[in-house]
């Protein structure tokens, strides 16, 4: 047993066989709040409209299209009459004809962009996710969706305004919410 | 001699009876005399309802008077004498089995926190008291949940602050970094992280390995298993972390890091309580007010720490599921409430309402019409509702997977009431009586059963 290495604890006053390096103080959890904001661009958002009733059903139908496409969607949103998704911008051209073909009536936004605003175990800090969606709002920019992760939220919205939340935000820094 | 610590944490339920802490003091011993120097970590003794359990402590004070705050500092020090007696009963329990061991408050293990009261985190941990404890030959045992904070470190003493959620898990993993051990292992009542709640899906295998960002991710959408804290501590410190059954022999889950988990998968099925979600219509105001009254209510719900899940904003209207349990805090403080927005020349008196109007609600339109334009807000309500949550590694991006996952609840009748989706998972909004069966749905259409 290393408690018998007497030797050592003479020479130290303190734990006989450890290393200073190992009983250093370390710092150990991330801050608090907003840690950083990142934005990624080129996404259109595509909303499929007046569907047949049941709506449910129609849905599938069109997520079956989407599918059999081959496009990956984001950002599911049920709407009364329909749904909205975001898809990677390269794809748009691909979904127009896909819909059209099927004739499902559609409307497409392009130039979409999304703020992923940093910040660890939001679930953990109480009212810390409608404190984010707060700061966001209170920028000015026009939110199309929003989603949430364990340390992060995702903000569907114009790339312009997305560039711009994101220099705000920085100006303003990013401790706490 | 090379050392070999393994911090060791035992859950409440695993020191909740005698029995129970002979055993968890029985997986002591036998890692001690296979030549490895535990470290062991407590939580307070049982949960909800029982005697010792922080809950209970807490009734103490509101028993008194509810409508009284208790201040959070002397709540702290309330709170932590359950790990406290924890520490100083497993202690005594492995000295009548022969064994020497050494209760520590989470101050005289050399935990630092910041100065937040009940969520504060840790800052440092100077684990020198622990070494000399293991240099005696004597087992450290170690309040969980718990550290102390100074502002001048050059004064004695400190003030006691409590971790918050997940406190304990919290503690091993930082006492695991710390003291350069070579396992953390957090033991509980089940076999380790499952591919979804046994009471919902009977035969849920165990994941052998996830990844922090699963766990994360999982404890996110509402299930409990090791503390996202916890994770993130073992993982930026490279520490083997594993979850448990302090009552059974299974290996339990090691916890990696995404490099040593390239692989693509669906994870697990997660599903909330009970939920309230709330869909604001915001057709009827001004477009340029639209920013106004949006702040004011998700500041408000900021003000008063309330829970969003689901949410669902768009240009017309925003929207967001809480806490059936917070509910009453959302009703008392946004029923009614009054915005007025715009000068004077333009000024529009906005009234939220939550479902339908309350005689006070409607006694309040009608006084404040009386001096001018008044426009309602009101939020439709759908009251006991669940989120279930799909969790994958890797696999969201992938075309179809919400077809497939919206066309099995098409097909048995299970009205998704709302969806939301990111990197790491996809949800479905359903009406509580279905939840149970929406996870074992989900759970085989993602063939979960064959997941290790």
């Amino acid at each position: 047993m290393r408690g018998k290495d007497k030797g050592m604890t003479q020479q130290t006053g303190s734990p006989s066989s450890f290393s200073k390096s190992q009983i250093s103080e370390t710092d150990f959890e991330k801050q608090r709040g907003i840690s950083h904001v990142e934005v990624r661009t080129g996404l259109t958002q595509v909303h499929i409209l007046d569907l047949d009733s049941p709506t449910s059903k129609s849905r599938l139908k069109v997520m079956k299209v989407v599918a059999d496409a081959k496009i990956s969607l984001d950002f599911l949103k049920l709407t009364p009459t329909g749904m909205s998704f975001v898809i990677p911008a390269d794809q748009t051209q691909l979904i127009a004809d896909t819909l059209t073909k099927a004739n499902i009536k559609n409307q497409l936004a392009t130039g979409r962009g999304i703020v992923l605003v940093h910040a660890v175990n939001m679930r953990d800090e109480e009212g810390m996710i409608a404190g984010i969606l707060r700061q966001v709002i209170e920028t000015g920019i026009t939110v199309d969706h929003a989603s949430d992760m364990h340390d992060r939220i995702l903000i569907v919205t114009d790339e312009s305004q997305a560039e711009r939340f994101k220099s705000l935000i920085e100006k303003g820094g990013v401790n706490g919410s | 001699m090379a050392h070999n610590v393994h911090v060791m944490k035992f859950g409440g339920t695993s020191v909740a009876t005698p029995e129970a802490r002979m055993i968890s003091a029985m997986r002591v011993i036998s890692a001690k005399e296979k030549g490895i120097q535990p470290v062991v970590v407590v939580s307070a003794i049982g949960r909800r309802g029982m005697p010792y359990a922080t809950d209970t402590f807490i009734n103490l004070l509101k028993e008194i008077d509810p409508t009284v705050e208790p201040d959070p500092r002397e709540l702290d020090l309330l709170i932590a004498c359950g790990e406290i007696m924890s520490s100083v009963i497993f202690a005594h329990t492995l000295k009548t089995l022969g064994h020497t061991a050494m209760a520590f408050r989470g101050g005289q293990a050399g935990i630092r926190t910041d100065g937040v009261f009940g969520n504060a985190r840790i800052v440092s941990i100077n684990p020198t008291a622990l070494f000399k404890c293991i240099d005696q030959g004597a087992i450290p045992v170690v309040c969980g949940f718990q550290g102390v904070f100074s502002e001048d470190r050059t004064l004695p003493g400190g003030e006691l602050t409590t971790l918050g959620r997940g406190g304990s898990d919290t503690t091993a993993s930082a006492l695991g970094a710390a003291m350069h051990a070579t396992a953390v292992e957090i033991y509980t009542d089940v076999d380790g992280v499952k591919t979804a709640d046994p009471d919902a899906v009977k035969e849920a295998p165990t994941l052998r390995q996830v990844t922090y960002d699963e766990v994360a991710e999982i404890a996110h959408l509402g299930a409990k298993v090791v503390h996202p804290r916890a994770a993130e501590i073992a993982m930026n410190y490279n520490i083997p972390l594993w979850v448990k059954n302090t009552f059974s022999d299974d290996i339990g889950t090691e916890i990696v890091s995404r490099d040593k988990f390239p692989g693509r998968r669906v994870t697990g099925v997660t599903h909330t309580g009970k939920l309230v979600f709330l869909q604001f219509d915001l057709s009827a105001s001004e477009k340029t007010h639209r920013g106004t009254l949006e702040a004011s209510i998700y500041g408000t719900m900021e003000r008063y720490g309330v829970q969003l899940f689901m949410l669902n904003v768009s240009p017309e209207s925003t929207g967001f599921a809480v806490p059936r349990d917070q509910y009453a805090i959302v009703q008392d403080v946004l029923d009614g409430l009054v915005i007025p927005v715009g000068d004077s020349d333009s000024r529009v008196v906005y009234v939220f309402q939550l479902g339908k109007a309350t005689p006070e609600v409607e006694t309040q339109v009608k006084l404040l019409e009386s001096l001018g334009e008044v426009r309602r807000v009101a939020a439709k309500l759908t009251e006991g509702c669940s989120m279930v949550s799909v969790v994958g590694h890797e696999y969201m991006q992938q075309p179809g997977v919400f077809l497939r996952a919206l066309e099995v609840l098409e097909d048995e009748q299970i009205g998704v009431l709302q969806t939301s989706d990111s990197d790491f998972s996809l949800s479905v909004l359903v009406p509580e009586a279905d939840t149970m069966r929406t996870v074992k749905l989900l759970h085989a259409r993602f063939g979960l059963a064959e997941v290790v």
